[in-house]
């Protein structure tokens, strides 16, 4: 009988110790980014500072998830490819148990993901990820903090009218993100009955040479040039129209906001200015309490400004620590049920919610979306000349 | 007088197959021996020992009292020992001329292109093959290959033993001819030292003082030809495994 | 749409890139015809060449001699494979490798791979160029980057250079015979080992030539050798291999099919075109367009 009670005493005693130890866990959010090409590695460790800020600002400002659980960041290398996008999303999920995974940037790593996503139940947040069927399929799990394919088309058309441009040239890579794009450009201008002529052309994302492509466009006589490549050949497409004598005299709109890193300058020292490109961050915006804290730190720690991905990335994990609290729980329908119902804060001024709204707009929140200009080589991004303005979320 | 190219209890097995067991063989300085035997009796792996293509199991080759045991083909190349193939190597694609540099700069490491030059005119010369000094040397017939291949052997500057494995097998009687000249006037003039692996018994009898009969991986006998011929042994030996 | 203009603008781009690519699988054809080996690390060397080429650029001597930055750079990848062949390809001479082509695939994908992961870990995955400061320049009617067109020219006399060597030299002589009887080249006195570890230096020298000229046209970064090996042997199979002219003619020709495909049928399949190039060529002549079978040693 003794000898029982010794053994049940010991029993409840390691039961005891391993619940405390348990409460103890941090709270893990899931963050999976590019850290090597072929994705783009920059936007990656961009995303990245902004998760690791995020951390240090749930763990401290916010007082911790969960009462007194600490969040941590358990990060994985998508590569920008589908099948390490997916064995990274697993590792997050069954290695890390982590309770959500954000970080997305390359829409088909985020839609390859998303897939598993809907077996394993852990959401996913893409954090620039711009793909319509990412949340156009309204898969539960799968949630958006970015632009998406309709509002970013929606403000190059407000360009192109404004500027009364009557022929486009379509450079688009042959990825979800460029045939997403370049699909819904044609969709809306006919939708609009656009008295614009449009040439598209598509191309591999690994291509050495655009010059055959892009001596075509030039035969076509463009008023404006949209380069929708991203990384290596939006950056060739740059020095390439320059050399056949296409650009500047022909304007070029980038389609992502790759020229407000610093290398841009120095991949492109005479071929920069005059360039449009999107950006979804102007430093003239107003940031929530939150973002404000974010800018400090960020310009303390980085001596730079912080960019849309870092803010992005900042938000992303900081509104899963919020639905978590709100949740009260890490179970991830807990998670899913309270990103659905509530209200978020993100660095921005306005507050996000993730509605179950029609096609696209199911479960996301979209920053507004700028186009700017250089107008002068070597120019700092916040000096750029805002050209559109565009509202973010659903219209 | 001291040997110039020695062996001494040289072996070499291929798995279970003893190719060459214990080989003790002498050649004297300006010698022309004669290696004969039935097929698969060693002397090609004799040959293949000595040119350093494989090493020994068990024994020493030396040269000059050197051993040339652990060195590779093209040391061996330098310190004077050349060999020629029973399938010839030569370098289809360069010309004749440029087959007949290559030993003699590979050997005096890239220098003395000039002399190198005058010892290929020599060569050519007496080889008759002048004419066709630029053409690819695959455009030759067999035969003037075959007799190409021996001739490059005796550019290597420096040379002072060639073995040479069965150079007389499948050519016409005239490229024969040129080859015998060929090895007695280098042998009387250089006092360069043969070995002559070969199945022509007239030959052999004619260019080579003593032979070594080689069997089954072992020496069976040495001696003029005459002397050898008359051994019942040998005889028997090489009734057993055929004429070729 | 098609016009002559566009025609002869197409062709002469496509020539332009071709004669950059046939650099690259002069490199890989090369090696193979000494060393009788594959070595698929060949892009991470191109790589490497960029790198140096940046480096020496940015650091030392400025982005207008690039002229001098490059046979340094090239020179610099030259030694790397210097010293490495005997550390890596050697073995499989010396000890008793079985299955000497398996040994070589295994070792060069795993320098691959090291090579890879060593530049994204010291340079980080960032994009880098040297910069150019040279003029568009016209060709005919087409007016290419004068970076590029430097780089093409550069390669022609590259290429012109390598064949002075191989003809004209000790050493070329040397090499063509090791490449054609490596038992009959050693036999002759060649040391064909050493002879290795200068092919292997030279071959991915010709790569980290390539990688150097090509670095402000194509951008530096640790993945900027994976295009540039698949065309390396895409020229291959098409010229054959163990060829050198063959190496060019169809290092041209499959700039000028992708080129001319890109434009009047169909972008997105510009890689497409060169592929089915080589089926057609595996095809029809499987030994490559100057490809012979050469016999083994």
């Amino acid at each position: 009988m003794t000898s029982m009670l010794r053994i049940a005493t010991a029993t409840l005693a390691l039961l005891a110790a391993a619940t405390v130890a348990h409460a103890a866990d941090p709270v893990v959010i899931g963050l999976e980014i590019p850290l090597s090409p072929p994705g783009d590695p920059t936007a990656g460790q961009l995303i990245r500072r902004g998760g690791e800020l995020a951390i240090e600002y749930i763990n401290g400002p916010m007082g911790g998830v969960l009462g007194d659980r600490k969040a941590a960041l358990a990060v994985q290398d998508s590569q920008g490819r589908t099948e390490s996008g997916i064995a990274a999303y697993r590792r997050l999920v069954s290695e890390d148990h982590a309770v959500a995974v954000t970080g997305f940037f390359h829409s088909s790593v985020n839609l390859a993901a998303n897939e598993v996503a809907k077996e394993l139940g852990v959401p996913t947040m893409a954090t620039q990820a711009s793909a319509s069927d990412i949340t156009g399929k309204h898969y539960d799990v799968a949630f958006r903090t970015h632009v998406i394919d309709p509002v970013r088309v929606s403000a190059w058309l407000d360009f192109i009218k404004a500027k009364n441009f009557k022929r486009v040239a379509i450079l688009a890579e042959t990825t979800d993100y460029g045939i997403g794009l370049a699909e819904e450009t044609e969709k809306q201008s006919k939708q609009q009955k656009l008295a614009v002529e449009f040439m598209t052309v598509t191309f591999d994302h690994g291509s050495t040479d655009l010059t055959p492509l892009l001596l075509q466009v030039k035969a076509f006589r463009p008023d404006l040039l949209v380069n929708i490549g991203v990384g290596q050949p939006m950056d060739l497409m740059v020095e390439q129209a320059a050399t056949l004598g296409i650009t500047p005299q022909t304007p070029m709109l980038v389609s992502y906001d790759a020229p407000i890193r610093p290398q841009f300058w120095q991949l492109h020292p005479k071929t920069g200015a005059g360039l449009y490109f999107i950006a979804y961050y102007s430093p003239k915006q107003k940031l929530s309490d939150a973002g404000e804290w974010f800018a400090k730190a960020y310009e303390e720690k980085y001596k730079e400004s912080p960019v849309y991905s870092s803010l992005n990335g900042f938000g992303d994990v900081l509104i899963i620590a919020q639905a978590v609290n709100q949740a009260k729980s890490t179970d991830p329908k807990a998670v899913i049920k309270a990103l659905e119902t509530g209200t978020f804060k993100s660095w921005t001024s306005s507050p996000v919610t993730f509605p179950r709204a029609d096609g696209v707009f199911f479960h996301n929140w979209s920053p507004p979306v700028l186009i700017l200009q250089y107008t002068a080589a070597n120019q700092d991004w916040k000096e750029a000349s805002v050209i559109v303005e565009h509202a973010g979320s659903a219209p | 007088m001291a040997a110039l190219l020695e062996t001494r209890e040289l072996t070499k097995r291929f798995g279970g197959l003893v190719a060459t067991g214990g080989v003790d063989l002498s050649i004297e300085p300006g010698e022309i021996r004669g290696l004969i035997g039935p097929n698969g009796a060693g002397k090609t792996t004799l040959v293949n020992l000595i040119a350093g293509l494989y090493p020994p199991d068990a024994g020493d080759i030396r040269l000059d009292g050197q051993s040339l045991v652990g060195l590779r083909p093209h040391a061996i190349a330098r310190r004077g020992l050349v060999r020629s193939f029973q399938v010839g190597r030569l370098f289809g694609n360069m010309s004749v001329r440029e087959n007949l540099l290559l030993p003699y700069l590979a050997q005096s490491g890239g220098s003395d292109a000039g002399a190198a030059q005058v010892r290929a005119a020599r060569f050519l010369d007496l080889t008759r093959l002048g004419a066709l000094a630029d053409a690819p040397a695959k455009t030759l017939s067999g035969g003037q290959r075959a007799l190409l291949q021996v001739v490059a052997g005796f550019m290597a500057p420096g040379l002072k033993c060639y073995v040479l494995d069965e150079p007389f097998a499948g050519i016409n009687p005239t490229i024969k001819d040129a080859i015998i000249d060929l090895i007695e006037q280098e042998n009387q003039a250089s006092r360069i030292t043969f070995i002559i692996v070969s199945h022509e018994m007239a030959i052999v009898r004619r260019l080579c003082r003593r032979v070594t009969v080689m069997v089954e991986g072992r020496i069976a006998a040495e001696g003029t030809l005459d002397e050898v011929a008359a051994r019942g042994d040998v005889l028997a030996a090489y009734l057993g495994r055929g004429w070729t | 749409m098609f016009t002559t203009e566009l025609f002869v603008q197409t062709l002469i781009a496509g020539v332009v890139i071709g004669v950059l690519y046939a650099l690259m699988a002069l490199g890989i054809t090369f090696i193979y015809s000494i060393v009788k080996m594959i070595n698929w690390s060949m892009g991470e060397f191109y790589m490497i060449g960029g790198y140096l080429q940046y480096l020496l650029i940015v650091e030392w001597l400025g982005t207008d001699l690039w002229w001098v930055a490059a046979p340094l750079s090239a020179f610099g990848v030259f030694l790397l494979g210097y010293l490495l062949e005997p550390l890596l390809i050697k073995p499989m001479f010396t000890t008793a490798v079985e299955r000497k082509d398996d040994y070589a695939i295994v070792v060069t994908i795993a320098l691959l791979l090291m090579l890879r992961n060593l530049a994204a870990a010291l340079g980080g995955p960032y994009q880098r160029t040297p910069g150019s400061n040279l003029p568009t320049v016209m060709l005919g009617p087409l007016p290419e980057s004068g970076a590029r067109l430097a780089a093409f020219l550069c390669a022609l006399a590259a290429i012109a250079l390598f064949y002075l060597l191989l003809k004209k030299t000790w050493l070329g002589l040397a090499l063509r015979a090791a490449a054609q009887s490596r038992i009959g080249a050693q036999t002759a006195g060649v040391d064909v080992f050493r002879l290795d570890q200068v092919a292997f230096g030279i071959g991915v020298g010709l790569a980290g030539l390539a990688g150097a000229l090509l670095a402000p046209v194509f951008m530096v970064f640790p993945t900027s050798g994976v295009v540039t090996t698949v065309k390396g042997f895409e020229i291959i199979v098409i010229g054959g291999l163990g060829s050198i002219p063959g190496a060019l003619v169809a290092g041209v020709l499959l700039g000028v099919v992708e080129s001319l495909g890109a434009s009047f049928i169909s972008a997105p399949y510009q890689n497409v075109y060169g592929f089915l190039l080589v089926v057609l060529v595996l095809l029809v002549r499987p030994t490559g367009l100057f490809g012979e079978r050469t016999r083994q040693a």
